[in-house]
């Protein structure tokens, strides 16, 4: 008989409450996640959009403060108009939103990847060895369990787009050293952490439920990978042809302006001023048209992507910026100016619908998936 | 005596299929052995008592909890080992018992240690940094077991825990199950198939059929001395012996070694001196038969 014998001892510790159990479940995935080395190493890729979205900041503080180490970089910022350069300060709140939306923008891309990469093992892996009836037998609820998985898919995203948006928000105002920078753009900051939990919970929603739909990961990611990139596709050529059906039109109606071509070469030269006058007309009206025609296209719909940039545009208010900026040019250049830099300017709430519409799918599939695996057998 | 379970006229259907037949029982604390044929209740019963499904009506308390309504609080006190091989993927072992602790709400530090503590009392303590996808069915078996008890739960539910196991390793398991239950305090209920498991582990049983209760009681009062049934082993050829009986009216059956006998109304057990003494035969062995638990399982099933 061993003179100590530890055997089994008993333990008198406390258990913490029910309400950040899903937390469990979200620190464990993480720690899992971030043990593989493509993980890691995407991650850190994942992470150049927002260095470049930090340097912006940081330049942009010493534009405003018209320090003598920037100028030397003001090559860099040559694409801004000069009015801009002479008076930072006016245009802040339109920069730094466009440059958060650049960032977003980008980001979004790679948060699609890297969703791709963490998400499709969530729950599919969890019925493929079986693991319900291990969280399901403890005090977890449906809840729970599915909050937890998202917090998973919610804290890789946060740590490309949400935490390099506070960060570089931070650097910013520290080199502006201007406090006025929080009053004037701390909607941009808000705006930008609520349009990264919009694509966090979206996304991860919809991943989770393709995740549950398929005990296979490659299943999952494949169907993942077909939604987004077929979308976009589909999107870009049905909107190519609709777009092609128009611009048909507007050289047919270019070629009716052209009047029978003049023996006499001054006769023959006001011809073509009136031709070119006409024609630029006609152009300009085009891009009316085309202006127009994108408020009612509902083909980008068909993009989940698209959907995700439409929600971001108007949470950050990106159209009114160029707007504003637009002003800066004549008038009759600012449909080209508008035309050229904003995306499809149809009403951002069919966006919001679709991805409501897919979120509560999603939350069906789940609830009708989990709830038919949550059982011994 | 505290009651571990309580069951009241509890009914619970799956469509035309009646799981729970207006089941009634009280359970008392200790090791209980949960026995029936396929499609008797058991896993519905241990399905409702872990409050993962509602029951069609009926009442029951679990460690003296309703188990309609404190769910989470039952799962809390209870140590689940499901019968399927079930993981948490791309673990070692001590993440996936320390994971199950911290989904029962044990802090992370806790967790690890309970962890560390749990793995080597279930002798896994040598694999505890190796992905449990590696691990044999013994071993899953035993981290099943760890994790369940990480949190040191009042009770304890294994669902078919010996099933598809070496020698040795159900060997181990009940070994682990008898401590926990005899020497550490903890409830058991022992769901199983395997009689001498059961019969190894635990003090009380309940035998289901059809979703109702056929019988129930401590092992040793059903294993219930027969008086007139006894072992005996003579020292010589035990042929005559038997004859003898038989022309007295006694059943008589050989096994092996031994004589099944079971003595006539009108005779007392001194018959079997007597006519040993008249063969001039020595009694070896002279033992009242008891009921063994299979018998008892069968005779519960046969007479539903």
């Amino acid at each position: 008989m061993p003179i100590f014998d530890q055997g089994y001892q008993h333990w008198n510790g406390t258990l913490g409450g029910q309400g950040w159990r899903w937390l469990a479940i979200t620190r464990h995935g993480v720690r899992v996640g971030m043990k593989s080395l493509v993980m890691r190493i995407y991650l850190l890729l994942a992470l150049a959009p927002a260095l470049v979205l930090v340097f912006m900041l940081c330049i942009w503080g010493l534009v405003e403060r018209k320090a003598e180490s920037v100028s030397s970089l003001m090559g860099i910022l040559s694409f801004l108009q000069p009015e801009i350069l002479a008076h930072p300060q006016h245009f802040r709140v339109e920069i730094w939103t466009l440059f958060y939306s650049q960032f977003l923008q980008i980001e979004l891309y790679f948060s699609i990847v890297l969703i791709l990469i963490v998400g499709p093992n969530l729950i599919s892996q969890d019925l493929r060895f079986n693991a319900l009836p291990l969280y399901f037998s403890r005090p977890l609820r449906r809840i729970d369990y599915f909050a937890g998985k998202l917090g998973i898919i919610t804290a890789f995203l946060a740590m490309v787009m949400i935490v390099p948006a506070i960060v570089g928000y931070a650097l910013g105002l520290l080199f502006s050293l201007d406090i006025t920078i929080l009053r004037d753009t701390f909607r941009v900051l808000l705006a930008s952490i609520v349009y990264g939990l919009v694509i966090a919970v979206s996304a991860g929603l919809l991943m989770l439920a393709m995740s549950s739909l398929s005990r296979s990961s490659r299943y999952t990611a494949l169907f993942w990978l077909g939604m987004c990139f077929l979308g976009i596709s589909l999107a870009f050529v049905l909107g190519q042809v609709n777009q092609e059906q128009r611009r048909h039109q507007y050289h047919r109606q270019m070629m009716n302006v052209r009047p029978p071509i003049s023996q006499d070469p001054a006769e023959r030269r006001i011809q073509m001023r009136e031709l070119q006058r006409a024609q630029g007309k006609l152009e300009d009206e085009f891009r009316a048209a085309e202006l127009h025609a994108g408020e009612r296209d509902w083909r980008p719909l068909i993009s989940y992507t698209a959907n995700l940039e439409r929600v971001g545009e108007h949470l950050l208010g990106t159209r009114k910026c160029w707007d504003r900026l637009s002003l800066l040019k004549s008038a009759d250049e600012r449909d080209r100016f508008i035309y050229d830099h904003a995306g499809p300017q149809y009403p951002w709430y069919w966006s919001a619908i679709v991805l409501a519409a897919l979120f509560g799918l999603s939350a069906w599939i789940l609830n009708v998936r989990v709830r038919s695996l949550d059982r011994l057998k | 005596m505290q009651m571990l379970f309580h069951f009241e006229d509890v009914t619970k259907t799956y469509g035309a299929v009646t799981a729970l037949n207006n089941l009634t029982l009280s359970v008392p604390e200790g090791a209980v052995g949960l026995l029936g044929p396929n499609g008797s209740g058991k896993t519905t019963m241990i399905r409702s008592l872990l409050g993962l499904i509602p029951v069609d009506k009926g009442t029951g308390e679990i460690l003296g909890m309703d188990f309609q309504r404190r769910r989470l609080e039952i799962r809390r006190a209870v140590g689940f080992v499901p019968e399927d091989e079930c993981l948490f993927p791309r673990t070692v072992g001590v993440e996936f018992v320390g994971y199950a602790g911290e989904l029962v709400g044990m802090s992370s530090k806790d967790a690890l240690q309970r962890a560390h503590e749990t793995l080597d009392y279930v002798g896994l303590g040598e694999a505890r940094y190796r992905k449990v996808e590696t691990y044999s069915t013994g071993m899953k078996q035993r981290l099943k077991l760890a994790s369940a008890i990480v949190h040191d739960p009042k009770l304890l539910i294994l669902d078919e825990p010996t099933n598809g196991m070496d020698p040795q390793g159900r060997v181990d398991i009940i070994e682990l199950a008898r401590d926990l239950s005899h020497q550490k305090g903890m409830s058991l209920i022992f769901s199983s198939h395997l009689l001498p498991d059961v019969e190894a582990v635990c003090d009380h049983v309940v035998v289901l059929g059809g979703g109702k209760l056929l019988t129930q009681g401590s092992i040793q009062q059903l294993k219930q001395v027969h008086n007139r049934c006894f072992e005996v082993r003579l020292k010589n050829d035990a042929k005559p012996f038997a004859r003898r009986l038989a022309a007295l009216g006694c059943g008589v059956e050989m096994r092996d070694d031994l004589l099944l006998v079971q003595i006539p109304e009108g005779h007392s057990p001194n018959l079997l001196w007597e006519i040993a003494s008249e063969q001039r035969q020595q009694i070896r062995y002279l033992r009242p038969q008891r009921s063994t638990l299979e018998e008892v399982f069968l005779n519960a099933v046969e007479e539903r």
